[in-house]
């Protein structure tokens, strides 16, 4: 009972980053109808920006993410503006290798830039031991668990309250009439972009925190799952996005509890290829191409 | 510049890509992205090692047999993402790659982890380029052929093709089974130059390399793929002089290529001809028929906008 509960843990606080992850992947997604490759990479720079700032500028917690969200935001900005605005309405196939040579631009820029192994993380919090004993606590877990659901409660609040939002799921649904209706797609666009980039940054320092290390290529650790777990969960509700992730997390960690991790990626993928041969759009419906 | 010692490594292994993303091509021709080249290779590589080192066949019947049971796998996929499209399909060959991977991880037999060694050499320039040939002459001949033009209407519009009586299952499997049976050959010969089977090279991240290709060269015409296999095969090793920024200019000239041709680097549609000329070009419409289906390889995006 005890493992169960740990690895019920485990699984959310990696599941909450899988789903701020596959969220970015989402809205980019809805909007621009592109499937934005190197969202993990924009979330590695958030996860470097918070530690440069950290390093050079002050360890204060907000520095730090200030820092993130600003780095990957800026990132973000720049890749919307140079490859996905003159790539619009091109075949998706070639935004996706677009994108692809940005994510790869960012992996080995970084690992030129920092060190293509990872880096000692700057102490922004202090690690405090909550529970001890047959079940383990840390503060950084909470405070990564909190980011994150703070992040996905504000999504879903930016989506459906504010102008914004209902411009984004205006042109989810239509985007040809948006434009119509006085809706401006490039704005929309380039907002979303930033969005999404932004709180991959956040949660990216969170993370860094957490494990106390960066990393130039921890896109890969990331990106792929969350990329399932959108297409898993279809894009049409966030909120799909995020309750499959979460599930992807506890499953995760419960094969690797009770069989082994080398068997973790098999079983996440089986139930994968199972789920989408009986629902091809995924568990919620998908917008498509 | 360096001497040929240095090239011929190079040159084998673009040569080798080459097969590798002329398999894809033929895969793709139908719709179907397959997301899996690197387990299919590698499933081929597996074949033609554990035949030739532990029951001593020879090369070439080897070589056929990983064909075969790559292609084998390949058709057995199509069948199961029959009936799914566009990412899903992409995603479940992509799924079907990472547990080619993770079940190799596993079998002791051929070794696990600690990989597959002891295989033999045999993989010269002079095999590679007759591969090369073979498949290019198979992908040349297939282009042409009814059921290459059935594909590509699959591709197009699956249901307007499904209308004019072309079998989607039918073009769907035999490309994909073609397509990987190549790349199964072209892993098998890999796998005699490196000599090494991993279960890591089984990954997505080894298959998106021929993604890259495909796209990069785009995916119409049978020799833009082939290009690109050389050109970004070769790049990094001709940007060595830019020390650790080479692969950030090999993703700069990506990301180049795409915005300056979005359709891919070689594309059907003829550029940069006089307006003349193209006047007269069009002034003369190709009679569409039965015989003629018309110019079905046009790409998509030139009709999606």
């Amino acid at each position: 009972m005890d493992l169960f509960l740990q690895q019920l843990l485990n699984g959310l606080i990696i599941g909450s980053t899988y789903a701020v992850v596959a969220l970015g992947f989402a809205l980019v997604f809805t909007v621009l109808r592109v499937i934005n490759f190197a969202h993990p990479d924009i979330f590695m720079t958030g996860m470097f920006a918070g530690l440069l700032a950290g390093v050079h500028i002050s360890d204060n917690f907000l520095v730090v993410v200030a820092a993130g969200a600003l780095g990957a935001g800026a990132v973000g900005l720049a890749l919307e503006r140079a490859v996905l605005r003159p790539l619009r309405g091109k075949d998706i196939l070639m935004t996706l290798l677009g994108t692809l040579g940005v994510a790869i631009m960012l992996q080995n820029g970084m690992a030129a830039l920092m060190s293509p192994d990872p880096v000692a993380y700057p102490q922004a919090l202090p690690q405090i031991p909550l529970l001890t004993g047959t079940i383990s606590l840390s503060s950084l877990q909470v405070v990564n668990v909190t980011i994150s659901v703070l992040i996905l409660a504000g999504v879903s609040y930016y989506v459906r309250m504010t102008r914004y939002g209902r411009a984004t799921r205006a042109i989810a649904e239509r985007p040809d009439l948006a434009s119509a209706f006085g809706v401006d797609v490039n704005r929309v666009s380039q907002i979303s972009v930033v969005l999404a980039s932004a709180m991959g940054g956040v949660a990216a320092v969170s993370v860094g925190l957490l494990y106390g290390s960066a990393w130039a290529f921890v896109g890969l650790l990331y990106g792929l799952k969350a990329f399932t777990c959108m297409l898993v969960a279809g894009n049409r509700y966030f909120e799909g996005v995020m309750v499959v992730s979460l599930a992807l997390g506890v499953v995760e960690a419960m094969v690797t509890g009770y069989f082994s991790s080398s068997l973790r990626d098999a079983v996440a993928f089986f139930v994968l290829i199972v789920i989408l041969y009986f629902r091809p759009n995924g568990l919620f419906g998908s917008y498509t191409v | 510049m360096i001497s040929f010692a240095f090239w011929e490594p190079v040159i084998i292994i673009s040569l080798i890509n080459v097969v590798l993303v002329t398999g894809l091509y033929i895969t793709a021709m139908s719709g179907q992205l397959s997301m899996a080249t690197a387990a299919i290779a590698g499933i081929g590589g597996y074949v033609s090692a554990v035949l030739t080192t532990n029951f001593d066949w020879p090369f070439i019947p080897a070589v056929l047999a990983a064909a075969a049971a790559s292609g084998f796998v390949g058709a057995s996929l199509a069948l199961v993402t029959l009936k799914m499209r566009d990412f899903i399909l992409k995603l479940t060959t992509l799924a079907f790659g990472e547990a080619v991977l993770v079940i190799c991880f596993n079998i002791e037999y051929i070794g696990g982890a600690n990989s597959f060694t002891g295989i033999p050499f045999y993989t010269d320039l002079k095999v590679v380029l007759v591969l090369v040939a073979i498949s290019l002459y198979i992908a040349w001949r297939f282009d042409g052929s009814r059921l290459g033009f059935a594909a590509r209407a699959v591709r197009d519009d699956p249901v307007a093709a499904a209308a004019m009586g072309v079998s989607i299952a039918r073009a769907r499997v035999l490309t994909f089974g073609l397509g990987a049976g190549i790349v199964g050959a072209g892993g098998a010969v890999q796998a005699h130059y490196i000599l090494i089977m991993n279960p890591g090279e089984l990954g997505f991240f080894i298959s998106l390399n021929y993604i890259i290709f495909l796209l990069f060269g785009g995916m119409y015409t049978m020799w833009g793929p082939v290009l690109a296999a050389v050109v970004l095969t070769g790049l990094p090793e001709v940007l060595r002089f830019a020390k650790e920024f080479r692969l950030i200019l090999y993703g700069l000239s990506i990301v180049i290529v795409v915005l300056w041709r979005p359709e891919g680097l070689v594309t059907r549609t003829p550029t940069g001809v006089p307006r003349w000329y193209s006047r007269f070009w069009a002034a003369t419409p190709e009679p569409a028929g039965a015989d003629n289906p018309g110019r079905v390889g046009e790409s998509k995006a030139d009709s999606a906008n």
